[in-house]
């Protein structure tokens, strides 16, 4: 029996000491860390649009929340030093107006390793006009109630006109697109290379096709999941905002705390699976607004390799503006969005804060009305705002807006 | 909530029932032992005395045990205790209260000597802060996971140890020392969590003894586990927390949703080595001693992909000389010096998200942190003599403490250098028949003589900065006087055996010199001995 029990340890045993072996064997050899050095090289493809002179360098790294900014001239290399081994995101961007007109330049290169010395960079810079229609704000992550639950209705996005001419929204729709919140899990598209051509929405709210829906510069329409005072008893006085004056709600139907507001309401385009109201993840969805080909047709849908969840998509051309919301900055190496629409991401930092993510002041025109920056990088173009305000810095809402 | 408490009660009876086996175990060896040995009572104070005159004991090498001729002794402890108090670490609690026993003893077995010991400890801390998801914060682990919620936390721990000797021939011995430590721990407030915690650690050894010489080798292999699983009782409310890494460096993280924190697992193993010189002269006997050993633990977050969260390799390293002289009053000298070398190695991973594949790939590691730790001390301790007791003892102890934890990019340091001081004394007053008192007092002052504490990360403004780094550090480099006082009273159970039942109670008082704080320690106990 004692031979027996020999036997069966001994094994036991060599496994023990096998795995140790391995365990000390694989750390051994670990260095403590050094800074490194990198050279980035800007690759200029700006077709038509006029060169700037200098591009703004910034290497960042979420996981460790730090960031390095150089300037760099057009079509040259810079070597940039002090960097923590890690995972960067290296984007370059730029701005010039000329002929009336505002380009934007923007170039990334994202989830770049730099874990070796002197890594070459190279970051292609493409050049773009300002977009008319811009998401300016948005309030996803909730507020706390006065007994410290959690409250999630008090959603919004405002669309702000940052141009010089007269935009209409009908028709305007407004989508978060799949992967619901930021994950390691990324879903494999049918349709080979063309597939990365789109987004695909989980759900898509549309502008009614009633009437023309003007918006002049410096005018922004709200969009509420719920379009109505939140500061309320029976909803929540902690909450940060009175949504009363938007202009339109995503409303599907009435329940005990959810009522039709005077705000008008949005055509449900597409939502394989609808709950009373749109409630987007608290977590920071990525967000696009697009006006559609055509009708969109909910039953013209995709599913992912291996799974049977409904999406629609959307080519990247249509995209009018988009943003990247994630939970907390070392999910951005988990990006969903393309980065050709957002280079980067943006995040409250957590959840149930009362806090939104606005974009940041760029000039200030005579008549007061603000241009907001749109790099098409939302890391940059992005800051914290607490509390949430809609119409921040003096935007207006537009005339047929009689309830406001 | 309902299944920690079942699965803790349930552990709660595995407990009892190996405490209940090795009771047995010691029973019935005191009736076997008894009849071979001199009949001398055992009490607190003999063992403590007998403790003090041994050499090899308290060493690593258990082959030598039996050239510390220790006599049969047994002893039994309960313990019910309580701490109070602003003066403590965040991890600790406003209050704590312990409720443990332990038993321990040895015995001669033919040429050899057995010695065992059992520890169950239950204890609850009220108004813990900054630490979510492990049971020691100071154990020697950067890696872990904390959260701005006051909590309670519940923890339970059980130890089983022993040492066995046996001569292989006249002058050589051969031993062997196992030590298994299992805990639990539950942290009650969202973020929750539960935490396992198993070791295991075996030390074969090997002793000669030539005349009055002797020198002993000892091997030692760890093993070690954790499991910290965080959850939310409410499902609605997901929770912030911070993930360490080092000197208030880190990452948020979020409990509950779809992103939440992923279970941690730790795994980790040691080997060392020792040796050991010791001399034994007619009034005086003492013991050379040095060890090294070699630690290295993984930390992985595993959820469906595990992905590493750093690793720690730690080089430890102790040398003491423990010289004891006098016959019928006994005087111990020890002098110790010990240093511990910790590496805090982070690693750079991206997700390989290719559909088949989907899972973190290791691109880059680098010791990002480094946490060193010396001690030098010297203590003296007097023992006045009576039969196999002390009639008094009085003992000195000077301790001289350096930390230095560095975190190098971007850099961030913690220096903390304390000298402490203290005094010890006890008078064991005889009453009537086989009964006594012992009362006891000790002073000890820590002083300050360098604390820095730099924070060169990304937000120095945060909550982990101002609410529990600064005030850890603040708590680490407070001066402070400690007094306390013990009182126990022993009495034989029958003058013919060795049996004895005592209680016990002693006070310990902790006042800072530069806060308004105070800390107060409070025990009750009582046990027997056989």
């Amino acid at each position: 029996m004692k031979s027996k029990i020999k036997i069966l340890l001994l094994p036991v045993l060599a496994v023990i000491i096998a795995t140790s072996c391995k365990q000390f064997s694989d750390i051994a050899e670990i260095r403590e860390v050094e800074p490194l050095s990198a050279t980035v090289t800007l690759t200029l493809n700006l077709g038509e649009a006029p060169s700037p002179q200098d591009f703004n360098l910034k290497l960042i790294n979420y996981s460790e929340r730090y960031e390095i900014n150089k300037s760099v001239s057009a079509g040259s290399s810079v070597t940039v030093d002090n960097i923590i081994p890690g995972i960067y995101t290296v984007t370059a961007s730029s701005e010039m107006s000329q002929d009336g007109f505002t380009y934007n330049y923007s170039g990334s290169a994202v989830n770049i390793d730099i874990v070796e010395n002197n890594k070459n960079i190279d970051v292609t810079v493409e050049a773009s006009k300002s977009g008319a229609l811009l998401l300016k704000e948005i309030y996803y992550c909730g507020s706390r109630t006065p007994t410290g639950g959690s409250y999630f209705r008090d959603q919004f996005y405002e669309i702000y006109n940052n141009s010089e001419t007269v935009q209409n929204v009908r028709g305007l729709c407004i989508a978060n697109i799949n992967p619901l919140t930021a994950t390691a899990n990324l879903p494999v598209w049918p349709g080979g290379e063309d597939a990365a051509n789109y987004i695909y929405c989980l759900a898509i709210w549309q502008v009614p096709n009633d009437k023309d829906y003007p918006l002049n510069p410096g005018e922004s329409i709200i969009i509420a999941q719920m379009a109505d005072d939140h500061k309320k008893p029976n909803l929540n006085p902690n909450c940060p905002v009175n949504l009363l004056s938007a202009e339109f709600e995503t409303y599907v139907n009435t329940t005990a705390v959810i009522s039709d507001n005077p705000a008008i309401n949005m055509v449900m385009a597409f939502w394989p699976s609808p709950t009373p109201q749109w409630l987007t993840t608290v977590f920071g969805s990525a967000f696009v607004i697009f006006f559609p080909e055509g009708t969109i047709d909910p039953n013209n849908y995709v599913s992912p390799v291996g799974l049977s969840s409904k999406n629609f998509k959307v080519p990247i051309a249509n995209i009018v503006d988009a943003v990247e919301l994630v939970g907390n900055p070392n999910q951005i190496q988990l990006k969903r969005m393309p980065t050709v629409l957002d280079a980067g991401a943006f995040t409250v930092g957590g959840t149930y804060r009362g806090e939104s993510v606005a974009r940041k002041v760029k000039e200030v025109k005579e008549n007061s009305r603000v241009i907001y920056y749109d790099t098409n990088n939302s890391s940059n173009d992005f800051e914290v705002m607490n509390p949430p305000v809609i119409r921040r810095n003096g935007a207006l809402a537009p005339s047929w807006n009689t309830w406001k | 909530m309902f299944n920690t408490i079942k699965s803790m009660k349930m552990r709660l009876v595995k407990y009892i029932y190996w405490a209940g086996a090795v009771l047995m175990t010691l029973f019935a060896a005191q009736t076997a032992a008894a009849q071979g040995s001199g009949a001398t009572m055992n009490s607190p104070a003999s063992i403590e005395y007998l403790k003090a005159g041994a050499l090899w004991f308290n060493t690593d090498n258990s082959a030598a045990l039996v050239l510390d001729k220790l006599p049969y002794y047994s002893d039994l402890n309960f313990i019910y205790g309580r701490k109070a108090g602003d003066y403590k670490m965040k991890y600790e609690g406003d209050r704590e209260r312990l409720i443990g026993f332990s038993t321990e003893g040895g015995l001669s077995i033919g040429k050899g000597y057995v010695w065992g010991s059992f520890r169950y400890d239950n204890e609850v801390q009220r108004g813990t802060l900054y630490n979510t998801t492990v049971l020691d914060p100071l154990r020697g682990m950067p890696y872990y996971t904390v959260d701005s919620q006051l909590s309670d936390w519940y923890k339970q721990s059980y130890g089983l140890s022993m040492k066995a000797s046996t001569p292989l021939w006249s002058n050589v011995m051969l031993g062997i020392e196992c030590d298994y430590s299992a805990k639990v721990g539950a942290k009650q407030i969202d973020p929750r969590s539960k935490v396992d915690y198993y070791s295991i650690n075996v030390k074969p050894s090997i002793a000669v003894s030539l005349g009055n010489h002797s020198a002993g080798l000892v091997v030692q292999y760890q093993n070690l586990k954790q499991e910290s699983q965080t959850t939310n009782s409410d499902s609605q409310t997901n929770q912030d927390v911070f993930v360490l890494t080092g000197l208030g460096n880190g990452y948020t993280a979020v409990v509950g949703g779809l992103q939440s924190l992923g279970i941690f697992l730790y795994d980790g193993n040691t080997l060392g080595g020792g040796c050991q010189y010791s001399y034994t002269g007619e009034s005086a006997k003492l013991i050379l001693s040095g060890k090294y050993s070699y630690r290295v633990e993984d930390v992985t977050s595993a959820p469906s992909k595990p992905k590493k969260e750093g690793s720690v390799k730690e080089n430890d390293m102790e040398t003491a000389l423990a010289v004891v002289f006098g016959n019928e009053n006994l005087s111990r000298v020890d002098v110790q010096f010990s240093k511990k070398d910790l590496s805090g190695i982070e690693y750079v991973q991206i997700l390989d998200n290719s559909y088949l594949v989907q899972r973190w790939i290791t691109l880059f590691s680098s010791i990002r942190s480094t946490f060193t730790d010396q001690d030098l001390s010297l203590r003296y301790n007097f023992f006045r003599g009576a039969e196999n007791e002390y009639k008094w003892r009085a003992g000195a102890a000077v301790t001289y403490n350096i930390s230095d934890d560095i975190y190098k990019i971007p850099y961030s340091a913690m220096k903390v250098e304390n000298l402490y001081m203290g005094i010890n004394g006890k008078y064991n007053f005889p009453l009537r028949g086989m009964s006594r008192i012992v009362v006891g007092a000790d002073y000890l002052y820590k002083n300050n003589l360098k604390g820095e504490y730099t924070y060169g990360g990304a937000e120095p403004e945060s909550h982990i900065i101002t609410d529990f780094m600064t005030p850890d550090f603040l708590y680490l480099k407070n001066s402070y006087s400690k007094i306390g006082g013990s009182l126990s009273y022993f009495t034989s159970v029958s003058g013919e055996n060795k049996a004895g039942i005592f209680i016990k109670a002693s006070l310990d008082y902790y006042k800072p010199t530069e806060i308004d704080d105070n800390r107060t320690l409070l025990s009750f106990g009582f046990g027997f001995t056989f």
